[in-house]
């Protein structure tokens, strides 16, 4: 799983820009899939008809990033942020683009206090407005390069980790329970990070009457001698955030299913976060969506690290759950 | 003249039945199929029997303005209005503008304390909207409440007036260019494609009527017809302009609520070029229009926005080009023209 993560990892996909690792993440499940298709807003989906009612799994593919929003004379480029990006965590960064551009940041020197996006200049080495244009054109949006470091057999620290490895558990959960005959759905959903802002599209083609949304939970075990969720601790159930509550039903199969596999479990609630889960669980009539995920530190940020081995207690632990809903 | 006449038309969030009254009448006098629906959007059709994409043009008939909350009772300020604004209004804006309260369009005046009784300290700073009031001329509170209530409407009294080089000014450009582009727009249009006209209310306040209008006509392809921010103006360098007025419609690549679909907004840039319609990006991230709104409904719809860039939106008067507005119409002619062809696949 790690190296495959890994792969997923190198496509720059901020939100509005999944068109390619959701492809990369279509050709793995294809062949274990009724149908597969990439709808309005980006989101990728695969359907495997089976017995019983319809689960549905979910994972945003997107990434935080920036966008490219001006361009001047001498061929210096202006970005925006794409999703909750600060402009401090990129001055002096390289920024790789979709199309394989890099630049580097720089920040106004002249600048006083909290920077904010008026303060970066980005340099493609463009000697020229025109030769600019060419190499990252208005719009064009890219992510804050981070080269990515392994651990051991399991740690892995880099860019967009939070969510690559949720779509590979949610890849994986879905080849097995489709090998199974059971009745399931897998969404790689875009534009989270701008504020889950497609999923409830995806829901809405789906109808599910269950959905597991697999998403990183933030890990607090760097700054707290105590903390709520921890690397290597087992998979996380997220309880609660800003936009669903996991009705007791959902809670107990979870809990269910990881006392049945001997398995360490962690909650989240989240005060932050505006989910996918949220955004699903309210599409057409509604459904039972439950936020299940792996902890991350620094998660949403550019660089982060996370531990494989939850990421495959979350396969083993969705697979039961899945079961539990189902059977 | 219809772009007057809609500028003038009276429309703060809520309140539009002015502006749909100019709508319905041009739209009935095409001879389109025009229903409004429970929100009060107006929607128009054509082609409906033609076989898709479904094509949603959206304007939005609502302006920013004000809401009356209270009739000043006290010996001070009695018969003087408080109130609160609709959508987004800078309270430096509003001092000493003329207005028009209510149904009956009353008008008042928007008063503040004069500079020779300011405090030192009160003139370092803009006067806080909670400060200000509206002055209709009222002896007293009775007085007052014979013509004005808590919740009338108020929006500026300008009148369009065209400037020299092409050049317009007026209250409500935002968005009443874009409800003149698209009768236009539908009025020129002669074409095989399932074509649907929104003109829709509070977008303001929260893009409200965008998404039910949305909903029910279910678009394969929406875009949105805007007024958007320009400020090309003195001290401001090239990156802080986001749009240029003169320079033709704008094409957003990312605003506060919608990312664009990359290939949809290349269409847009190309059926331009290839047209010699002038055209520009929307340099900017804050602000929306409803396109955030519409692309969230039902399964998702693809599209995006083509806006005239308006200098001082928001406030009570406010400048465009005329050639802008004319390249617009253009340019969703020739982009319905396009996808009709097959030009765009969704």
């Amino acid at each position: 799983m790690r190296d495959w993560v890994m792969r997923l990892m190198d496509f720059v996909a901020p939100s509005g820009s999944e068109a390619a690792v959701v492809q990369a993440l279509l050709d793995h499940v294809r062949d274990a899939a009724d149908e597969t298709w990439v709808d309005a807003l980006g989101n990728g989906m695969a359907r495997k008809r089976g017995e019983g009612p319809h689960l549905m799994l979910a994972a945003h593919v997107d990434e935080p990033g920036v966008m490219v929003i001006d361009i001047d004379d001498r061929g210096y480029l202006r970005v925006v942020s794409v999703g909750d990006v600060h402009a401090r965590e990129c001055a002096g960064r390289v920024v790789r683009f979709t199309n394989g551009t890099e630049g580097l940041v720089h920040a106004d020197p002249s600048a006083k206090g909290d920077l904010d996006f008026d303060a970066l200049v980005v340099d493609v080495g463009a000697r020229s407005r025109e030769e600019a244009e060419r190499m990252a054109p208005i719009g064009t949006a890219g992510a804050v390069h981070v080269p990515h470091v392994t651990w051991g057999d399991d740690m892995v620290m880099g860019r967009a980790i939070d969510n690559r490895l949720g779509c590979a558990v949610a890849a994986e959960v879905f080849r097995k329970l489709a090998a199974r005959g059971l009745n399931v759905s897998v969404a790689f959903t875009a534009q989270n990070a701008v504020g889950a802002r497609a999923a409830q599209a995806a829901a809405f083609q789906l109808e599910p009457q269950y959905a597991l949304v697999i998403d990183g939970a933030a890990a607090d075990d760097v700054w707290h001698d105590d903390p709520a969720i921890s690397l290597g601790k087992g998979p996380v159930l997220k309880v609660m955030d800003r936009a669903s509550v996991v009705p007791l039903e959902g809670k107990r199969a979870v809990e269910q299913a990881a006392d049945g596999l001997h398995l360490l479990l962690q909650h989240e609630v989240s005060r932050d976060a505006w989910s996918d889960t949220g955004a699903i669980q309210l599409a057409k009539a509604g459904c039972m969506a439950i936020g299940l995920g792996y902890p991350v530190r620094r998660a949403g940020a550019f660089a982060a690290t996370a531990d494989v081995s939850d990421a495959k207690g979350l396969v083993d632990l969705a697979v039961a759950t899945a079961e539990t809903l189902l059977g | 003249m219809l772009l007057k006449e809609l500028t003038e038309a009276f429309g703060p969030t809520g309140f539009e039945d002015e502006v749909r009254g100019v709508a319905r009448r041009e739209l009935d006098a095409m001879g389109l199929s025009v229903r409004t629906d429970v929100l009060g959007n107006v929607i128009a059709s054509t082609g409906e029997h033609h076989p898709g994409p479904r094509v949603m043009l959206d304007a939005h008939m609502d302006e920013v303005g004000l809401m009356v909350t209270h009739i000043g009772e006290g010996r001070e300020d009695g018969g003087l209005l408080r109130f609160r604004p609709l959508g987004g209004v800078d309270p430096r804006v509003l001092v000493s503008k003329p207005v028009l309260v209510g149904e009956r369009r009353i008008p008042g005046v928007i008063g503040a304390k004069p500079v020779h009784l300011q405090q030192p300290s009160e003139r370092e700073k803009p006067i806080p909207m909670e400060k200000l009031y509206i002055d209709i001329g009222a002896r007293d509170a009775d007085d007052a409440r014979r013509h004005v209530k808590p919740g009338d409407p108020v929006a500026f009294a300008t009148a369009y007036d065209e400037l020299p080089h092409r050049m317009a000014k007026a209250k409500s450009f935002d968005d009443r260019v874009g409800c003149y582009i698209l009768l236009e727009a539908l009025r020129r249009w002669k074409g095989a494609l399932p074509v649907f006209g929104a003109f829709t209310v509070q977008e303001e306040i929260g893009l409200r009527g965008a998404h039910a209008a949305a909903y029910q006509i279910q678009p394969d392809i929406a875009i949105a017809l805007e007024g958007t921010v320009a400020h090309d103006v003195v001290g401001t360098p090239a990156h802080g302009q986001s749009t240029v007025v003169g320079k033709g419609p704008a094409i957003t690549v990312q605003d506060g609520q919608t990312v664009a679909h990359r290939r949809f907004a290349e269409f847009l840039w190309e059926t331009a070029k290839t047209r010699n319609i002038p055209v520009q990006w929307r340099r900017v991230k804050g602000g929306t229009n409803d396109f955030g709104a519409i692309h969230r409904v039902g399964k998702g719809v693809l599209g995006g926005a083509i806006s005239v860039p308006v200098r001082y939106i928001h406030a009570p008067t406010q400048v465009v080009s005329l050639d802008d507005v004319m390249h617009a119409i253009d340019l969703v002619v020739a982009v319905l023209d396009e996808i009709a062809k097959g030009g765009f696949r969704p």
